[in-house]
């Protein structure tokens, strides 16, 4: 760093230098004294004012390039009138963002965002999540927009610096976020849903200024890194203005719904099917549906929950907070003690709303309402850029994501023109591992056939798969070989109706799987795909929504031919093991119809 | 600006350590950006001292809960015997105060005694605890003195919930009196003005910390100048807590319980000689509010009035109704009292005489 002079002393030189120079006039001695008594004062002076500590400096530094890197991602977001606001940030350079949808809501399904750069781009809904408060929407007219770094919210605590950008008060006209600084005041915090306001869970709560039109917009850590979206303040009787409190949704909660936000369907929230209350710094089960997962595995009235997706349990709040960051298709890890025995599972989450409930909090109105509301947005349509963006579907926020979403799993594989040749009937067999039996299956257009040690059954190709999976038979192995079959072979849009679900986690394995619904005849197919290459991880098939799956794992993918076939199965009826058959080689036949 | 460096330096200086790798603890650590994070943040000296304090403070719980009426409000820790210095408010109108430490046990605790100029309780739990802030030498604050506040605003965390921190900047120390007649208040002595949104409901009672984590004042109640509608965010400071801490636990301030010794007078003051009519008596703790006072009687001529609240008759304080009448009553029909009333925003001293 090179010396700064004060400029006090600047001017001081400056001001003395004319009276120096008379001075030095014929007199050398006293000028000589007086330079250096004036350059030792100057020096003094220099050193009095002492720069600040390198240490400080850099933190400045750092929290001006956070800031200068923060607000590129942070955007304004507005009706397609140009009239409304909120905030929102971009998560991915192809426009994906993040924002309330609430902010989302009165806008429909269009909506203009401005970047900090002053451009306004054209922006369409994706999907949404009316519970927690979430929507997802994409900005087009760019393939290298600026994104935001996501930070691992279980990081944050309280004391931290953090700070909000976005648009409070609509108050930016040339679209430069506004940036408040602040620190986190405390993590994990719990919100009941109070009147309009929904239910925040797990979130990070902050004194940064955080005002209406702050809504859907960023919080960042002192890094500029995303830590959650700002979204609700403790108002109460202080009107709608910053009271010091304000509330950021998790970029924890934000990353388990992205996924499925992606979906363009109207997402829903969790239900364990059991209620819970504090008894003596305890939390144990006050009431629990039979119906429910966690019934199945165990789960009963009095027991203690110790643990929820591996975080401890000490309160009510906490086992809310744990629930409210999850979609429902999501499984958590579970620990409770009954009498005197601790017990780890799993259980399946419900979903928090029926389909029609869902659709009708994201309306704001009964399910026809949308109906009435197109005469309106025909004549915005016509010359609408994002009309083909948009698809109206129940149960959607824009199912034309749900189709994009769909093509883009199917594509992972890139083997989809090989398998639709095996069309013909197949063979697999192979054999118990432990055991001495056989097991096999053969399957043509019109039967499957299943062959369990001895037994040997033949099965509808399309009926009495309900009754199969309900008895919990070993055969209903060979209706998921017969679903993955046609998976394989015709692809998902040609079982029946396939929706795509979104990004979940399986037992037992870290990484977030795509996940597929589709109705197959009587049953309910799910397919949990790898995100890197789209093989089949798991195929679970529900008969009935009271009755635990039929799990199928598909596992030891080898290549046959070009085409990638698991070499082993493992069959699963709720957490346990039925059986796991080692497989010889998937045998095609050469003609359609035949059989062996 | 100088007390920001320090932690600054400290904070900025162990960052710099944990990239480079110096740090011994930093090599077990796998170097996930993830675990990056989450060191940097537990090195952050105000996480540091966030976590440190939780342990000072209380969460309280009792009276309220219609009309606006909170039922909770914010304390913290100032002996190892379990006294809480809090704000003296409704809140404490109940027999059992119910109060909630950092790690989420329940305890039951008691008024000590209050100071009504400076509406300091002090109230004491079954159980004591060794962490709490020291009243001994407590540095002067000066004007621009960087603060965090800490309390249960909003009643945000129950159980063992972390109560809230948040950071600010002492604005200006001046005597609340100043907005006499504009802000409701009793307390009209000296207070710090933070630049923060402190003062929130439930927030009264709360810790205001320097950033060694020492205490510099305690949070003061919700104010609002009624023309201008701002909301006053304030607290009282630590050396005023101080004494007046002292005064109430040596017993300076007034007894906290009517001492059951006193005798009963032969022939005693009754509220309807004295020409008082108070509210009806509904609640376990009704407050000692005046409804009326008769035209004419020793009340009229000594001062009181329609909507004065009775918070002490002779330096004893008077929790209710009822416990106004029975220190009323030892007090023989001849002989003076004097009372201390709340009056609006106002404290009154009147002498009674028969």
């Amino acid at each position: 760093m090179t010396s700064i002079i004060h400029p006090r002393v600047r001017l001081l030189l400056s001001l003395a230098k004319d009276s120096i120079a008379l001075y030095c006039a014929g007199r050398w001695f006293p000028t000589l004294v007086a330079i250096i008594a004036f350059s030792q004062l100057a020096f003094a002076e220099t050193l009095s004012i002492p720069e600040p500590s390198p240490a400080v400096l850099e933190s400045q530094t750092q929290r001006i390039r956070a800031i200068a890197k923060a607000t590129q991602s942070t955007i304004g977001v507005f009706g397609v009138d140009g009239q409304g606001g909120g905030s929102g940030v971009i998560i991915s350079a192809d426009g994906y963002a993040l924002t309330n949808f609430h902010v989302t809501e009165p806008f429909g399904n269009r909506m203009r965002c401005g970047l900090s750069t002053g451009e306004m781009f054209e922006a369409v809904i994706v999907g949404i999540d009316p519970t927690g408060d979430l929507a997802l929407i994409k900005l087009y007219g760019s393939d290298s927009f600026p994104f935001a770094t996501i930070a691992d919210s279980n990081t944050v605590q309280a004391g931290q610096w953090c700070f909000a950008a976005g648009n409070p008060f609509v108050l930016a006209t040339n679209l430069k976020p506004t940036v408040t600084w602040g620190i986190v005041s405390g993590v994990h915090r719990y919100q009941y849903p109070s009147g309009t306001i929904l239910e925040y869970t797990d979130c990070i709560q902050t004194d940064a200024a955080i005002n209406p039109g702050n809504s859907g917009g960023p919080l960042y850590n002192s890094h500029g890194d995303l830590i959650g979206i700002n979204g609700r303040c403790s108002f109460e009787k202080r009107g709608r203005v910053n009271v010091g409190v304000g509330y950021a949704i998790s970029t924890n909660q934000a990353q388990l719904f992205l996924g499925h936000l992606k979906s363009g369907r109207i997402v829903d929230h969790a239900t364990l099917g059991f209620t819970v209350g504090s008894e003596n710094g305890r939390v144990v089960v006050t009431n629990i549906l039979e119906t429910s997962d966690a019934y199945r595995r165990g789960l009963r009235y009095g027991d203690e929950i110790l643990r929820l997706d591996q975080r401890d349990i000490t309160s009510v709040n906490q086992l809310k907070n744990i629930l409210g960051i999850y979609p429902t298709y999501s499984r958590l890890r579970l620990r409770y003690r009954q009498e005197q025995q601790t017990i780890d599972t799993w259980i399946r989450v419900a979903p928090l709303h029926s389909a029609e409930e869902l659709q009708e909090i994201a309306n704001g109105k009964p399910e026809e309402a949308p109906v009435e509301e197109e005469p309106d947005s025909t004549p915005q349509t016509i010359d609408d850029p994002l009309s083909d963006r948009f698809e109206k579907r129940n149960g959607f926020a824009n199912y034309y994501f749900n189709r994009v979403e769909l093509d883009r799993v199917l594509g992972l594989s890139g083997d989809a023109s090989l398998w639709s040749k095996q069309t013909g009937d197949w063979h697999w067999s192979g054999k118990l591992r432990g055991e001495q039996s056989g097991w096999s299956v053969q399957l043509t257009k019109a039967t499957i056939e299943s062959t369990f040690g001895d037994e040997n059954i033949r099965l509808d190709a399309t009926r009495g798969w309900e009754s199969a999976i309900e008895s919990k038979s070993l055969h209903s192995s060979s209706l998921a070989v017969r679903l993955w079959q046609l998976w394989q072979t015709l692809g998902p849009r040609k079982m029946g109706e396939s929706i795509y679900l979104g990004t979940t986690k399986m037992v037992d394995f870290d990484e977030m799987v795509d996940l597929t619904k589709v109705t197959a005849g009587e049953v309910e197919a799910y397919f949990y795909t790898a995100p890197d290459d789209g093989r089949v991880l798991l195929i679970e098939v529900e008969a009935d929504s009271q009755l635990d799956r039929l799990e199928v794992y598909l596992d030891d993918y080898q290549k046959q031919a070009d085409l990638k076939v698991p070499r082993s199965l493992r069959v699963v009826f709720g957490t346990e093991t039925q059986f796991i058959v080692d497989l010889d080689p998937l045998v095609f036949a050469v003609q359609a119809g035949g059989g062996l | 600006v100088n007390d920001w460096i320090k932690p600054w330096f400290i904070f900025v200086f162990v960052c710099l350590a944990c990239e480079s790798g110096t740090l011994a603890s930093d090599t077990a650590l796998e170097k996930s950006p993830a675990k990056i994070a989450a060191v940097q943040a537990a090195s952050d000296p105000l996480v540091v001292l966030a976590n440190r304090l939780q342990s000072k403070l209380v969460k309280i719980y009792g009276a309220g809960g219609p009309k606006g009426l909170e039922s909770y409000q914010s304390g913290f820790l100032v002996s190892d015997a379990g006294h809480v210095v809090t704000s003296w408010s409704t809140v404490l109108d109940v027999n059992a105060i119910r109060v909630v430490t950092h790690d989420g046990r329940k305890d039951d605790a008691e008024i000590v005694g209050m100071d009504p100029e400076t509406e300091i309780a002090v109230i004491k739990m079954t159980r004591g605890d060794s962490s709490f802030f020291s009243l001994q030498d407590i540095d002067e604050p000066i004007v621009g003195n960087r603060v965090l506040g800490l309390s249960n605003l909003f009643g945000i965390a129950t159980g063992d919930e972390a109560m809230s921190i948040q950071r600010g900047v002492i604005m200006a120390i001046s005597p609340l009196s100043a907005r006499r007649g504009r802000l409701k208040t009793l307390y009209q002595g000296r207070v710090l003005v933070l630049d923060v949104m402190t003062n929130n409901p439930g927030a009264t009672g709360g810790a205001v910390v320097n950033l060694e984590g020492d205490l510099v004042g305690m949070l003061g109640k919700e104010l609002r100048d009624d023309q201008s509608n701002i909301w006053l965010n304030y607290a009282v400071p630590a050396d005023v807590v101080s004494s007046s801490v002292r005064r109430i636990l040596e017993g300076k301030t007034n007894s906290p319980v009517r001492s059951q010794q006193l005798k009963i007078a032969q022939r005693p003051h009754r509220l309807p000689n004295l020409g008082i009519i108070l509210i009806p008596d509904v609640l376990p703790k009704t407050p000692a509010y005046v409804d009326q006072i008769v035209p004419k009687s020793i009340a009229e001529r000594s001062g009181l009035m329609a909507n004065d609240l009775v918070l002490l008759l002779n330096d004893i304080r008077i929790e209710s109704r009822r416990s106004l009448e029975e220190s009323l009553a030892t007090i023989d029909v001849a002989d003076s009292f004097t009372l201390l009333v709340q009056r609006g925003q106002e404290l009154v001293r009147l002498d009674v005489r028969p």
